[in-house]
């Protein structure tokens, strides 16, 4: 990039992203057994950290999830657990 | 399209990572509203939780993937119609136009330039995510705070015990300025509230719109992140925060309660509330009934 | 040519915009800026200025929409007086900090309390730290031409600073003079569209208007608005001379200097009360006393140094000031010019001379006394105490 002139403040390189994945002290984890692919976690995760693919099967993403437990709560079929951070899983 | 496969098909236009509490009911609007919008879009973000949050970027870098201002905390309609109107003049009314802002930078010191863009039919989508205080700087009262909440500015002390005044129930205030569509929203009620941010955004080409969506706060409020969707659905429930619009139309209740659950349920197990008084509650229910029967009348056919 | 016509300040303000072809306008009516915002109205309704005009409900909306406006690239107008401007000061500090460039028109009034709807300046020299390139014209035909001057300093990639045309409200806005109007030809042949594009709103081109930026960065931005100032003293003499060319009035860039060559004593003026001084000016030389008037036409940016030289070798000075600087007892542009002559080695007899706040007048009669003052003390340097032109 060009030396920046520092005429109007702008923000052009790129978006700034924050590590949000290290807040989590629980992971939420699908359990693809009690779960029917209803995508209801996707529509209420305040971070979009769960995802659909094209066949409509939903997997959460951990990089950003700041693990509140949202998903969890309003799974109507439960199949969503929160874990401890830093255990087995 | 479902609603879910509207989000799920859209870009997620906001960084993903933001600094916005565990749980943050305006996160989850903000990110809605700019799915739904997508990057074909000009933001305006005034102070607060979202600007806070990093919608507006740090240094050199943005916080979106799509043009974005932060405004001040009382321009942001005054703001977004001189863009709204060069967009006209060029002749690309394509670009949607897009206010995400608090209730303090709507219903307070915002409120003047609000009303005024309302008034003139500017052609834009005003979305005012309502977390009922002024959060990002640490909870301080608003003029959406309800009755008796504690907040930092009206803290629960031995001669006053939280806010002494019942909320300002900004909606039907602006439904009041003849604009193009306005419409109430809750987080918990995800379907209805993807609709209403579609309608609006048809309607931001027409003129002026505005939704106004219930913003649960974990951290200002005091419950556990977990809960957001269920404290928004117990607002709705209660008719705390009743579901409705207006089109060109006339008004229309969205969520018919046939049985509210009472406010007492409605604030249960949140801090802000817990010193709530009976008389307070039963004031909170009559303002509650009050609006709501309001509500009915206008949307009677 | 032009077409001279009868003009008041507001209108020759409101030729001076629509000839300027802004694309949009947004104005809010306040006293005595009023008919500036009827008049813009009157030529949009009529089909006969094709701008984007936002009736806007206050001035800080005013600015808001002009702001978003230039966000996009567009060249944009607006005017207001005295409470106007208090109260769109939020977003007038932001216009310039933003660096969008413009023209906004300023019937300067004085501020209340006391409760005034006349003349002042003291609205305008309050907000002279907010980042603003500040003109103050003397007569209808200037304000015309610095509205149009005013857009290309503006826009001018080195200075990119929103610029005030400020005049004395009711004695300039609402007096009728001759003014020669150019034609829309020949300011199309001057001003071209504006290009600015360092910062725009533009899905095409994503970026984050303004992200929160830490002390270290926003030095930067200061720093580098600062240097825009600097340049801009040169680009106002640049943009001076071109106009000549053009339309055949010069006006000496940031300041103008009447009979000053070998005058011994000289009275500084902003505005309005040029012409009253140049008459005592002329009434002193009659009389013996070598009189010469400074006008002042810029106070932002200051151009110390083209004060400090027109003051060199003179004997005594004093500064008329339409307000005041509250804690220092005197004129603003009194302090102002002593900053500006601190490093000389000349030592002057000086003075600040407060006079025509709330529409007071400031006569002829005012000014002469003045310069007699001045001829009578003009062998005691030093500064003598501040004179009130106050009348009972």
């Amino acid at each position: 990039m060009s030396e920046r002139k520092h005429i109007t403040p702008i923000g052009d390189d790129g978006v700034y992203v924050l590590d949000t994945g290290s807040w989590r002290v629980f992971r939420p984890v699908m359990n693809k057994e009690k779960c029917i692919e209803c995508g209801i976690c996707l529509t209420y995760c305040p971070v979009s950290s769960i995802v659909g693919d094209e066949n409509k099967v939903y997997t959460i993403t951990y990089d950003y999830c700041k693990g509140c437990g949202i998903c969890a709560v309003e799974c109507p079929h439960k199949a969503i657990d929160m874990v401890p951070e830093g255990g087995t899983k | 399209m479902s609603y879910i496969d509207v989000l799920r098909e859209s870009k997620n236009v906001m960084t993903p990572g933001s600094s916005a509490c565990q749980g943050c009911g305006g996160e989850l609007v903000t990110r809605r509203v700019m799915q739904i919008a997508g990057p074909n879009s000009v933001y305006a973000v005034p102070p607060g939780c979202m600007a806070g949050a990093g919608t507006v970027g740090w240094n050199y870098k943005s916080g979106i993937h799509a043009p974005i201002h932060i405004t001040l905390l009382d321009n942001t309609a005054a703001f977004l119609t001189g863009v709204s109107e060069m967009y006209q003049r060029k002749g690309r009314a394509d670009v949607n136009m897009v206010a995400i802002a608090g209730d303090g930078a709507s219903a307070d010191c915002g409120f003047q330039s609000l009303s005024g863009a309302a008034e003139r039919n500017s052609k834009m989508l005003y979305v005012c995510y309502d977390n009922e205080g002024y959060m990002n700087t640490g909870f301080q009262r608003s003029s959406t705070t309800s009755l008796g909440s504690r907040t930092s500015t009206t803290p629960i002390g031995s001669a006053i015990n939280g806010k002494e005044q019942q909320q300002k129930y900004l909606p039907l205030i602006m439904a009041m300025h003849n604009l193009e569509y306005c419409a109430t929203a809750s987080i918990s009620n995800m379907a209805d509230l993807v609709k209403k941010i579609e309608k609006g955004l048809e309607a931001s080409k027409k003129g002026f719109a505005y939704v106004h969506i219930f913003a649960s706060c974990p951290t200002g409020w005091g419950y556990a992140p977990q809960e957001s969707i269920d404290v928004a659905r117990r607002a709705v429930k209660s008719n705390a925060f009743p579901l409705w619009e207006k089109t060109r139309d006339g008004f229309k209740i969205n969520y018919d309660n046939k049985k509210p659950i009472p406010v007492s349920e409605f604030v249960k197990g949140i801090t802000k509330y817990k010193t709530l008084t009976e008389e307070n509650i039963a004031s909170m229910q009559r303002n509650v009934d009050s609006v709501y029967a309001t509500l009915k009348k206008l949307a009677a056919e | 040519m032009g077409k001279i016509k009868a003009l008041t300040g507001n209108t020759a303000a409101t030729v001076g915009a629509a000839l300027s072809r802004p694309d949009l306008i947004a104005a809010y009516p306040i006293t005595p800026q009023s008919s500036v915002a009827e008049g813009l109205s009157d030529l949009v309704h009529d089909g006969q200025l094709d701008s984007n005009l936002v009736q806007v409900e206050s001035e800080h909306s005013a600015m808001s929409v002009v702001q978003g406006a230039a966000a996009v690239g567009g060249r944009v107008f607006t005017a207001t007086s005295a409470q106007g401007l208090a109260l769109m000061y939020e977003p007038y500090f932001r216009m310039s900090t933003l660096r969008f460039p413009m023209v906004m028109a300023l019937a300067t009034r004085e501020m209340t309390s006391p409760e005034t709807i006349w003349s002042g300046q003291q609205d305008a020299i309050s907000v002279r730290e907010a980042g603003w390139i500040q003109f103050f014209c003397d007569s209808n035909q200037e304000v015309l031409d610095m509205i149009i001057q005013g857009y290309m300093i503006s826009e001018h990639p080195d200075v990119l600073i929103p610029v005030n045309v400020c005049y004395d409200g009711f004695y300039s806005s609402h007096l009728i003079e001759g003014v020669d109007v150019p034609s829309q030809e020949e300011v199309d042949a001057f001003l071209p569209a504006p290009t600015f594009n360092h910062a725009v709103l533009d899905p095409r081109t994503p970026m984050a208007l303004d992200p929160m930026t830490p002390g270290n960065i926003l030095m930067k931005y200061r720093k580098s608005h600062l240097d825009a100032m600097e340049k801009a003293i040169d680009v106002i003499d640049e943009i001076d001379k071109k106009f000549e060319k053009q339309f055949g009035r010069s006006y000496g860039g940031c300041i103008s200097e009447y009979c000053c060559e070998d005058a011994d004593v000289i009275i500084v003026t902003i505005a309005g009360m040029t012409g009253a001084g140049m008459d005592a000016v002329d009434l002193a030389r009659k009389n013996g006393i070598r009189a010469g008037l400074l006008k002042v036409r810029a106070i932002r940016p200051f151009p110390a140094k083209k004060i400090a030289a027109a003051l060199k070798g003179k004997k005594a000075f004093a500064v008329i000031d339409r307000s005041v600087s509250f804690g220092w007892s005197e004129g603003p542009v009194h302090m102002e010019i002593k900053a500006a002559i601190a490093d000389t080695d000349e030592k002057y007899m000086h003075m600040s001379v407060i006079g025509g706040l709330g529409g007071a007048d400031i006569s002829v009669d005012d000014m002469y006394d003045c310069i007699t003052y001045l001829d009578r003390c003009k062998n005691e340097p030093g500064e003598h105490e501040t004179r009130w032109l106050m009348k009972d």
